[in-house]
């Protein structure tokens, strides 16, 4: 069956989900993976947002701009408020963070701010952190989910809204004043998965879409990743999976597009 | 305590003892009435250059009735805490009224990126977390708060963050100052007369928002008795003596969602969405906010049809509305 990059994407985001875990998700794509994740692999996942929703269900069909609404909160175990949900990430009780990221370099450091010129007048620019910064700098795991585009892979990012390993020197984190034991955890792509290795911190290619090999992964990135030694033919989406997000989740395909 | 970096962004700083010589001074703890018009409201305590900070957003439950009416009073050079926005900042944009942002999340539109790209709005980069914890610490009467959040990045460079070595544990902190803005704007679902007021569902940070600002102006969709209040005060979002001005305000987020008791005004939203230049927002402002005089004649122009559909389109009250 036919299926598009952000449908692959998040399906793969939803399988690395555990069960019986909190995720703090960000808007759109990640929000679309953590439902899905409920729905079929992690029925005891607590969403977490920080607009103060805590382990809603989540009300389908998606709808743009839901977030922070009646829909999105619906069924909660909690309501609270911003200061409050990133207090229970910093005090370590937030598992997995899942965000979009606009730029990625070897380590897993995200932009989301701006591209090109200078700070003051920027080339482009972007939203800035949202809640980016405190996910990625405060949950234990974070899945960084990105569109598989050359240029969004870069040695050297034009900024660095968000913190990965920084610059992959063993405690650079913990040495930052970083909750020790946190980090990126898998970056997912419309193309591959990648860890980070544990000694250097460098993303490593540990899965390739089917019909793609790590040398054409690697054409298609301004780094050159590390290569696990066994990598893995990411299985393309299920039948469930795109039943559950055609039907349920996005029958709009506000998120997930339509495929070719 | 030694400061091991500090953040190069324009900070807005307060002292804190002057601002509780403020609320000794400036927030009667009579009950009186607040209840006014939107006009006077906003004419009365919004001041060309001041520092504006809403809750939640134009998308939820955002004071959208008191934005128009900053932007229909041609109010200028305002730097907002943009602490999780979407739209307030475009739209405030349009109306020429910002000169800075405090940038959790920047918003949304094009116009409004172009502005920034362009130079014509400065930004200086926090993060929501921040933003949100910038407020608790000038609702605490304390100078600064820690967090473990921008540390190591350029996030952290350009907000007016500090690192600092923790005197207890010898271990980097980073510290972000309180921020007491001069007027807050919050939208509410129900209030008295006085200022007491309910916020049903998960928000961002009314109550430290409101305890922070040296002004707030509450719109509400309801008005209820005191003695509403005092029969259930577990569910006193906002204590009186917080507040200002209380403006009724009915459909007062549109055309975002007042969760609980209506939806988005999705075409409304398209609208203002596909406005990509300057001219396209200025139609828009002309149409919304420039056109009608008041909420009330906003709301005529918007049609009863259409609000008693959003009405009836929010399918869910549990936990908003008992």
């Amino acid at each position: 069956m036919k299926f598009t990059d952000t449908e692959l994407m998040i399906c793969l985001a939803a399988r690395s989900i555990e069960d019986s875990s909190t995720a703090f998700v960000g808007y759109g794509m990640p929000q679309i993976a953590a439902i899905l994740a409920q729905r079929l692999y992690a029925p005891d996942l607590v969403q977490v947002y920080e607009y103060g929703a805590i382990g809603p269900d989540v009300a389908t069909p998606f709808r743009r701009n839901m977030m922070a609404d009646a829909r999105n909160s619906r069924r909660s175990f909690a309501w609270t408020s911003m200061n409050w949900t990133l207090a229970y990430a910093a005090a370590g009780f937030i598992d997995f963070g899942v965000l979009g990221a606009a730029q990625l370099d070897p380590f897993g450091n995200v932009n989301s701010t701006v591209i090109g010129g200078t700070y003051e007048r920027p080339k482009i620019r972007f939203t800035g952190s949202g809640g980016g910064n405190e996910v990625a700098s405060l949950c234990w795991r974070t899945i960084l989910l990105a569109e598989h585009e050359k240029r969004r892979f870069v040695p050297k990012l034009d900024f660095m809204t968000s913190p990965g390993y920084l610059d992959g020197s063993p405690d650079a984190r913990e040495e930052a004043g970083l909750p020790r034991g946190t980090g990126p955890y898998r970056v997912i792509t419309s193309l591959a998965t990648y860890d980070f290795e544990p000694q250097s911190h460098r993303m490593r290619i540990i899965g390739v879409r089917e019909g793609q090999t790590v040398d054409s992964i690697k054409d298609q990135m301004l780094f050159e990743p590390l290569v696990a030694s066994r990598v893995e033919t990411l299985a393309p989406p299920t039948a469930d999976e795109l039943r559950v997000l055609r039907e349920e989740i996005d029958p709009d395909r506000v998120v997930i597009g339509r495929p070719e | 305590m030694e400061v091991l970096e500090s953040g190069g962004g324009e900070v807005r700083l307060s002292d804190v003892d002057e601002v509780r010589q403020w609320m000794r001074e400036k927030k009667t703890r009579k009950l009186v009435d607040k209840l006014c018009d939107e006009r006077s409201a906003v004419e009365r305590y919004v001041f060309d250059g001041a520092y504006l900070s809403y809750d939640l957003s134009s998308m939820v439950r955002g004071p959208m009735s008191l934005e128009r009416e900053i932007v229909r009073q041609r109010k200028k050079d305002l730097w907002i805490a943009a602490k999780f926005t979407l739209l307030d900042t475009t739209l405030l944009l349009g109306g020429g009224c910002l000169a800075k942002i405090d940038v959790g999340f920047a918003g949304l539109g094009r116009t409004l990126f172009a502005a920034i790209e362009s130079g014509r709005v400065k930004t200086i980069d926090w993060s929501n977390g921040t933003l949100a914890l910038r407020h608790m610490a000038g609702a605490m009467g304390v100078p600064y708060l820690p967090t473990r959040a921008l540390l190591g990045t350029d996030t952290f460079k350009r907000s007016g963050a500090k690192v600092v070595r923790d005197p207890f544990t010898n271990k980097k902190i980073c510290l972000v100052p309180a921020v007491n803005p001069d007027v807050a704007i919050i939208h509410v679902n129900q209030a008295d007369r006085f200022g007491n007021a309910r916020i049903f569902g998960p928000s961002v940070a009314p109550l430290e928002t409101a305890m922070a600002s040296k002004r707030v102006i509450l719109s509400t969709e309801e008005l209820l008795d005191t003695e509403e209040i005092r029969r259930e005060p577990g569910r006193t979002t906002i204590p009186y003596f917080l507040v200002d001005a209380v403006v009724l305000a009915p459909f007062g987020a549109h055309p975002g969602t007042c969760p609980g008791l209506y939806t988005y005004d999705a075409a409304n939203l398209d609208e203002f969405f596909t406005a990509r230049d300057d001219a396209a927002m200025r139609q828009y402002i002309e149409k919304y906010v420039y056109g009608p005089k008041s909420h009330a004649e906003y709301l005529d122009l918007v049609g009863a049809d259409r609000l008693m559909k959003l009405r009836d389109g929010e399918k869910i009250r549990q936990g908003y509305y008992l």
